[in-house]
């Protein structure tokens, strides 16, 4: 106790010190976009660099666990191949391609991995290992291999970009019931990393538990799922539905994600450009 | 003096527009000027309050704070790197009142230095032009040295005289 009390007082000028230090350029930082965008950025960059530090080393000791998972697939496909008749499909094609083609052509599939996240937060962020210079921009989607759907890329470095995940107060997107077709908007509630908020589904939309929900967006293919329904209820006004959807994407475990581009998605701006200006 | 130093700095200083590159500041003086045998926990105080006052002032919003603290944690290290002197425990007669008036300068020089290239990055947060960037911190340095030099020397033959 007493060497305790003897090492606080040689390091309570230090301590207060940056307690203060920090208070004053927390307030400076917060005081505009500019010089809130210009340390966020400054701050993600070297929060992603010893992010990635750590993850590579992570990443390196589980290596033997993902040596075994890979030579289970690699004899799994291996039958498949011997199934189907072997010269067809000799060539190995990585995931993201293999998705590229299936696609039809404008959707690009960009592999990644995450190097941080939050899932505990209102506005939650997820970091990846990809950015600019690997041909990333704003407005991609991301999905898990499973093609589950995680969010949307919002911000880019060169060799970073952070991803609004579906747990952020701030995102939206559209949704499809797969079963009948029906479109509604997909909000976060900030309640449960587990669940999301179909709104504005039509009354004829007639929703049920189990019902599978995609994503309806310029910015991602067809058949990427959100989730599925879990409960809803007809509003007030009788005017419209609004479902809880369990989120298929596991957010809290995600490691090796796509980020998704559309290639024709400027082309798509310029004619929405046009229409406001327009009207 | 410190309110004589904090209204020219707010009044005239800050009022002044020679050049965008060439942005005076002397109220770091404060700061460096209080006895070297205070203790550090008082001079941080001290750069709190005329820190907070800057920002409230100028609408720094923590911007002369965060540059000014630093010099209260720095000062006796730059003293002795600049000129090899050191404050001893329990030395009670004043260190500046031993000190050259060259060396004196020196020392401010450098430390209006530290505070003006730690002000001037932060406030642009961007090395986008470093040249205009350093330009600015020597430059301005430069003046501040030269607009303290007779408030150093007053002061110096004060303590002397003492």
């Amino acid at each position: 106790m007493h060497r305790l009390i003897e090492f606080i007082k040689r390091i309570y000028v230090l301590v207060i010190f940056l307690l203060v230090e920090g208070v004053a350029l927390w307030t400076y930082a917060s005081s505009s976009p500019y010089t809130e965008a210009k340390i966020l950025s400054r701050t993600t960059a070297v929060g992603g660099a010893i992010s990635n530090t750590i993850g590579s080393v992570e990443h390196f000791f589980s290596l033997p666990e993902t040596n075994r998972m890979l030579t289970a697939r690699v004899a799994e496909l291996s039958e498949q191949l011997e199934a189907v008749g072997g010269g067809e499909y000799s060539r190995v094609d990585t995931l993201a391609q293999g998705m590229s083609e299936r696609t039809g052509g404008h959707f690009r599939y960009h592999e990644a991995r995450v190097v941080s996240l939050t899932t505990n937060r209102l506005r939650n962020s997820i970091i990846l290992d990809k950015g600019s210079a690997d041909g990333i921009a704003k407005d991609m989607g991301v999905v898990t291999p499973k093609n589950e759907l995680v969010g949307y890329v919002v911000l880019c470095s060169d060799h970073y970009c952070v991803v609004q995940p579906m747990l952020s107060v701030e995102f939206s997107t559209g949704g499809r019931l797969v079963d009948n077709g029906h479109v509604c908007m997909i909000i976060w509630s900030g309640q449960s990393q587990y669940r999301v908020e179909a709104k504005d589904l039509s009354v004829y939309s007639e929703p049920h538990e189990g019902m599978v929900v995609e994503v309806r967006s310029e910015r991602l293919p067809e058949g990427v799922v959100i989730g599925t329904i879990e409960e809803y209820e007809l509003n007030s006004a009788k005017s419209a539905y609004s479902a809880v959807v369990n989120i298929a994407a596991d957010m809290s475990r995600l490691d090796n994600v796509l980020i998704v581009e559309n290639t024709h998605y400027g082309e798509l701006q310029e004619l929405q450009t046009q229409l406001e200006v327009n009207r | 003096m410190t309110l004589m130093l904090l209204f020219l700095q707010i009044f005239i200083l800050d009022e002044l527009s020679i050049a965008l590159w060439l942005r005076p500041m002397l109220f770091p003086l404060i700061v460096l000027l209080l006895p070297m045998e205070w203790r550090t926990i008082w001079v941080m105080l001290i750069a709190l309050a005329v820190g907070m006052v800057m920002d409230l002032a100028q609408g720094g919003s923590g911007l002369y704070t965060a540059t000014l603290l630093p010099l209260a944690i720095m000062r006796s290290s730059i003293l002795f790197i600049t000129t090899r002197r050191s404050v001893e425990a329990g030395d009670q007669s004043s260190l500046f009142s031993r000190l050259s008036m060259r060396l004196m300068m020196i020392y401010v020089g450098a430390m209006l230095l530290v505070h003006h290239a730690l002000f001037f990055i932060l406030e642009r947060l961007s090395f986008a032009m470093p040249g205009m960037l350093i330009l600015t911190i020597v430059c301005s340095a430069l003046l501040s040295l030269i607009i303290a030099w007779p408030i150093v020397r007053f002061l110096g033959s004060k303590i002397h005289n003492k």
